[in-house]
C-alpha cells in the first residue's frame, strides 16, 4: 500500500523543472574538467582541482537536483505548504548556480574573495530555502518515516552549509583552524546527513510507488535517520578529542547503517510485484550495489592498514558514494519524476477532453537505456582511473557525455509537454497524441 | 464527497491498477470512461487513494464511491453523476 500523495499544493511544473534542468550542467562541466586535468584530478581529494569537480557535483548537479526535489515532493508527498514556490525558487536557484561557480573558480584559483563571495551566496540561497522549507515541513500536518527523514535531512542540510561556511571563511583568512578535520566533517554531513537522509525520505515513497514493491519496514523507515545521525554526531565529536582515533571505525558504522538501506531497497526490488526492469530500477539498483561496494572497500582497507594512508582511498570512496550512490540515484529518479510531472500537468489542463502522451512517449525508453550504459561504463572507468591515471580523460570524457544526454533527453520530455500544453491551448479540437 | 449518490452494482469495467505503475490506473480508468454510458460503472482497484484522479472527476461530471478492503486495495467505483 502506497502513502497518499495530494496534488492540490503542487508547484507550478517550472518550479522543479529549473533545477532538474540545470544540474546536469555541473556534470558535463565535472567530467570536462577531469577530461582537461587529466590523472593528476584523482591522485587525492584534497588537490584544487580534485575540490572543484568534487564541489560541482555535489553543489551543483546533487544539490540543485535535491533542492528541485523537494520543491515538488514537500507539498505533494510531506503535505507542506511552501510560501510563494515560484518566488523561492526564483531567488534560490540562480543563486545556487552563481555560488558553486564562484566556489568552483575559488578552489581553481585560490582568490579569498571569491571563497568569501561564494559564501555568502550559498548562505543567501540556502538560508531562504532552508527557512522555507523548514516551515513547511514543520506545519506539515503529515505523520510518518518520509516527513521526518526530510526535517532530519534538511538540518543535515544546514549543518553542512554552516561547517562550509567556515571553512571558506577560514581558507579565505587563513585561519589558523583545523580546516583538514572541518572538511571531514563537512563531508560526512553533506554526503550522509543530508544526502543520504534525503535519499532515503524519498525512496520511502517512490520505490514501492513506482517499482510495485512491498513497503519499506517501519523500524528500517523511522530508525535509519536517526542511527544516521548518531554516527555523524560520533564523527563530528571524534576531532574534538585527539587523543581518540576512530575514525575508521566510525566510518565503517556510517557505511554498515547505510547498506541496511542498500540491502533492503535490493531485497524489496527483488519482491517487486511485478518484474518490469525500467531503467529506474536499473539505476537505483546501480546507486544500492555502489552503497555496498563502499562498505565492502572500507572493510578492505581496514584489513590492510598500509592502504589506509593511500591518498586514492579516499578518492575511490568519493567516486562511489557521489557518482556511484547519488549520481545513479538521482538520474533514475529524474527519468520517472520529469514525465510524471508532465502527464499529471497536462491531464489537469485539458481533463477528459484530450488523452496526454504517456509516460513512455515523454522519453524514448531506447534514449534511457542507452544513457544508462553509458553513465555504467563513465562510473567504471571513474573508478578504474582512480589506480589507473592514464583513464582519467576518457572516464572524464564518457561522464560529460552521459550527463549531457540526461539533459537532452530532459529537454526532449519538457518539449513533448510544450508540444501538447501549445495545443491545449490553442484550442484544437483534437489533440491526442 | 458523492459517496451517497451512488448504490455499488456489477461493474462494467474493472481496471486493476495494482501492479500498474503511476500514472498508468489513472490512464487506463480515464480511457475506460469513454466506453461508459449511462448508468454503468467502472471499478478501479489501486493501493492509494488517487488524488489526481478525483481531481479530474469532479471537474468532469463524473461521480464516485471508494472503499478501502482489508489489504489496503481501494475499490473506487465511477459513474457518470
Amino acid at each position: 500500500m502506497h502513502p497518499e500523495l495530494s496534488f492540490e499544493q503542487a508547484p507550478p511544473i517550472d518550479v522543479p523543472f529549473r533545477f532538474f534542468l540545470t544540474a546536469p550542467l555541473f556534470g558535463i562541466a565535472a567530467g570536462l574538467l577531469l577530461f582537461l586535468v587529466g590523472g593528476d584530478m584523482l591522485a587525492s581529494r584534497w588537490t584544487p582541482t580534485a575540490l572543484a569537480g568534487t564541489h560541482l557535483l555535489v553543489a551543483g548537479y546533487l544539490l540543485l537536483a535535491m533542492c528541485g526535489a523537494l520543491m515538488q515532493f514537500v507539498p505533494v508527498a510531506a503535505g507542506g505548504n511552501i510560501w510563494r514556490p515560484r518566488l523561492v525558487a526564483a531567488w534560490t536557484h540562480p543563486l545556487l548556480i552563481v555560488s558553486v561557480t564562484l566556489l568552483v573558480a575559488a578552489f581553481l584559483t585560490q582568490r579569498s574573495t571569491l571563497f568569501l563571495a561564494a559564501a555568502h551566496g550559498f548562505t543567501l540561497a540556502l538560508g531562504v530555502f532552508g527557512i522555507v522549507v523548514s516551515a513547511a515541513l514543520w506545519r506539515s500536518p503529515a505523520r510518518g518515516p518520509t516527513i521526518v527523514a526530510l526535517r532530519i535531512a534538511l538540518i543535515g542540510l544546514l549543518v553542512t552549509l554552516a561547517l562550509g561556511v567556515t571553512l571558506a571563511i577560514g581558507i579565505a583568512r587563513n585561519a589558523g583552524w583545523p580546516l583538514l578535520s572541518l572538511t571531514d566533517v563537512h563531508a560526512a554531513w553533506g554526503l550522509g546527513g543530508w544526502a543520504l537522509i534525503l535519499l532515503a525520505g524519498v525512496s520511502y515513497l517512490v520505490v514501492p510507488m513506482f517499482q510495485l514493491t512491498p513497503s519499506y519496514p517501519a523500524w528500517l523507515a523511522r530508525g535509519l535517520p536517526l542511527m544516521l545521525i548518531m554516527v555523524l554526531l560520533a564523527w563530528s565529536t571524534q576531532y574534538a578529542d585527539t587523543a581518540r582515533n576512530e575514525s575508521l571505525l566510525i566510518l565503517l558504522g556510517g557505511l554498515g547503517v547505510s547498506s541496511l538501506f542498500a540491502v533492503e531497497t535490493l531485497h524489496l526490488q527483488h519482491r517487486r510485484r511485478r518484474k518490469v526492469s525500467d531503467v529506474t530500477l536499473l539505476f537505483f539498483r546501480t546507486a544500492m550495489l555502489s552503497l555496498l561496494a563502499a562498505l565492502l572497500s572500507a572493510l578492505v582497507f581496514a584489513m590492510f592498514p598500509e592502504l589506509r594512508f593511500d591518498p586514492r582511498i579516499a578518492v575511490w570512496l568519493g567516486v562511489l558514494a557521489i557518482v556511484g550512490v547519488f549520481v545513479s540515484a538521482i538520474n533514475g529518479m529524474l527519468y520517472k519524476i520529469v514525465p510524471f510531472l508532465n502527464w499529471l500537468h497536462l491531464q489537469n489542463l485539458c481533463g477528459l477532453q484530450a488523452v496526454p502522451p504517456t509516460m513512455h512517449q515523454m522519453i524514448p525508453a531506447a534514449a534511457m537505456r542507452w544513457q544508462f550504459r553509458v553513465h555504467i561504463a563513465a562510473l567504471s572507468l571513474l573508478l578504474a582511473a582512480v589506480w589507473v591515471p592514464a583513464l582519467a580523460r576518457p572516464a572524464g570524457l564518457l561522464f560529460a557525455v552521459s550527463s549531457a544526454w540526461l539533459g537532452w533527453n530532459l529537454i526532449g520530455a519538457v518539449g513533448v509537454y510544450r508540444r501538447f500544453r501549445n495545443r491545449i491551448r490553442a484550442g484544437a479540437e483534437d489533440c491526442r497524441c | 464527497m458523492p459517496d451517497d449518490l451512488l448504490r455499488p452494482s456489477t461493474p462494467r469495467l474493472v481496471v486493476d491498477g495494482r501492479d500498474m505503475q503511476p500514472p498508468e490506473p489513472l490512464e487506463k480508468t480515464l480511457e475506460g470512461l469513454d466506453q461508459l454510458t449511462e448508468g454503468e460503472e467502472l471499478l478501479l482497484l489501486i493501493y492509494c487513494h488517487p488524488v489526481p484522479l478525483f481531481n479530474i472527476l469532479r471537474n468532469n461530471g463524473y461521480a464516485w464511491q471508494e472503499a478501502v478492503r482489508e489489504d489496503g486495495t481501494h475499490e473506487i467505483r465511477i459513474r457518470r453523476a
